[in-house]
């Protein structure tokens, strides 16, 4: 089977190679149109231009055409290569001349070191309710800005969704995944199906207890959603695409990552309104330490890892197979 | 001089894990065949983490602490070995030239498993 693989993959790199050293015309249509080419037409004889369809380039004389693609193909090489230079010449200006205008590390009058942190550190407790001062932050005093990072986050996969999903019509993607390695990856094995029977459960648990308790330890959404999809992402690899998508699917990943940013952006929005400053907060703020306490924070650390979840576990099925 | 009996003890089983790390890191860079990579790899995870883990449990003695650390343990011996069953059996199923490479004492097993059977 890996000799199906390697063979195909031989097949179009000997097409191309001869359409651009050997100014093929003929491979003109078929490389359009690989399906059909590859699965039906016989490999065309490369010194036999001929019989192609008649073209445009077909009236040149061999050599012309040669001659044609060469400089072509090095003069974009050149443009490529200026143009990367020049562009990372001046992305190192702009970073060297930001580091330069930064105040000198350690100065106490830096603007760090101003009564903002310090406010955080010692009433940040008192005012926040939450244990986990790092939560209280994030999710408290600068949620906006964690809004912005659960954003980002969501317009990666958005990106990577429009990039990587495969349509229904989109035959050729579709065609070379069936020819790709992965279908004779082993599946169902014995021994990964037995640990992930134990482990999945136990990762689930562990990442939703990480969420439940951001306010409380070290942790929070990030890291709890983490380790969810890496459970996810465990027993897909275990029991395969069709009893993963008993329960996670496109439609869940939609539903659940547009009701978790949705209710974040609800809960914290008007803080682009009132100018990062607080209103005051209808839910008691509780007693520090307890499960149920801090006001909105263990509930903005749940939809945070919703969102990072179904993010993660988005990432690698689409990576891997284009499609949920 | 228990004291002392403890701590001879810890850095012994320290220094039994730092060569099995050294080793395995040496068979991962030096050995050419996946296989025998794999296996260096694995040496790693399960006997070099455990006897690190070993010497800092008894350096540190009975307490929650330790008990983590045994969870790590447990974590890293179910895990490791799994993923390098999983990619030994990657490697039989994409490598067209096992034979040439290795004495295979069943060539069937390999046929099978590389048609996917």
């Amino acid at each position: 089977m890996a000799r199906v693989r390697n063979d195909f993959e031989g097949r179009r790199w000997q097409r191309f190679r001869a359409w651009l050293n050997e100014g093929d015309t003929s491979l003109d249509s078929l490389l359009m149109d690989a399906v059909d080419g590859r699965s039906s037409a016989p490999q065309p004889a490369p010194s036999a231009p001929e019989s192609a369809d008649p073209g445009a380039v077909n009236h040149l004389p061999l050599s012309a055409v040669q001659a044609r693609r060469a400089r072509a193909e090095k003069f974009s090489r050149g443009l490529y290569r200026t143009l990367a230079v020049l562009i990372c010449f001046g992305l190192i200006g702009v970073l060297l001349a930001t580091a330069a205008a930064l105040p000198p590390f350690g100065n106490p009058d830096n603007p760090v070191h101003n009564e903002v942190s310090r406010r955080y550190i010692e009433q940040g407790m008192a005012e926040t309710g939450a244990v986990n001062v790092v939560a209280g932050m994030i999710l408290d005093y600068r949620a906006f800005d964690t809004l912005g990072e659960s954003n980002v986050l969501f317009t990666a996969a958005c990106a990577v969704l429009i990039l990587l999903r495969l349509g229904v019509s989109d035959r050729v993607r579709r065609w070379e995944r069936d020819l790709d390695a992965r279908l004779y990856e082993p599946q169902n094995d014995a021994i990964l199906q037995t640990l992930a029977r134990f482990l999945t459960p136990m990762a689930l648990l562990f990442g939703f207890y990480i969420v439940l308790n951001g306010h409380l330890s070290p942790g929070g959404g990030f890291s709890g959603g983490a380790v969810m999809g890496a459970g996810l992402i465990l027993y897909l690899n275990a029991f395969g695409y069709e009893k993963t998508a008993r329960f996670m699917n496109y439609r869940v990943f939609q539903t659940a990552s547009c009701a978790a940013l949705t209710f974040y952006a609800a809960a914290k929005s008007y803080s682009f309104f009132t100018g990062a400053n607080h209103l005051p907060s209808f839910i008691n703020a509780g007693i520090p330490g307890m499960l149920f306490s801090a006001g909105l924070i263990p509930y903005l650390n749940i939809a945070v890892g919703l969102v990072v979840c179904c993010t993660m576990y988005a990432f690698y099925t689409l990576f891997r197979k284009g499609d949920m | 001089m228990l004291e002392w009996a403890r701590f001879v003890l810890s850095a012994l089983l320290l220094a039994l894990g730092l060569f099995v790390l050294a080793s395995g890191v040496l068979g991962v860079f030096r050995f050419r065949q996946t296989l025998s990579r794999v296996h260096a790899a694995a040496l790693v995870d399960t006997l070099g983490i455990a006897s690190m883990f070993a010497g800092l449990i008894v350096a540190e003695g009975f307490t929650p602490a330790s008990l983590k650390l045994l969870a790590v343990v447990a974590f890293l011996w179910l895990t490791s070995p799994v993923s390098s069953h999983l990619i030994g059996r990657m490697e039989v199923t994409v490598n067209d030239a096992l034979e040439k490479d290795m004495r295979v004492d069943d060539p069937e097993a390999v046929r099978r498993e590389k048609e996917g059977e």
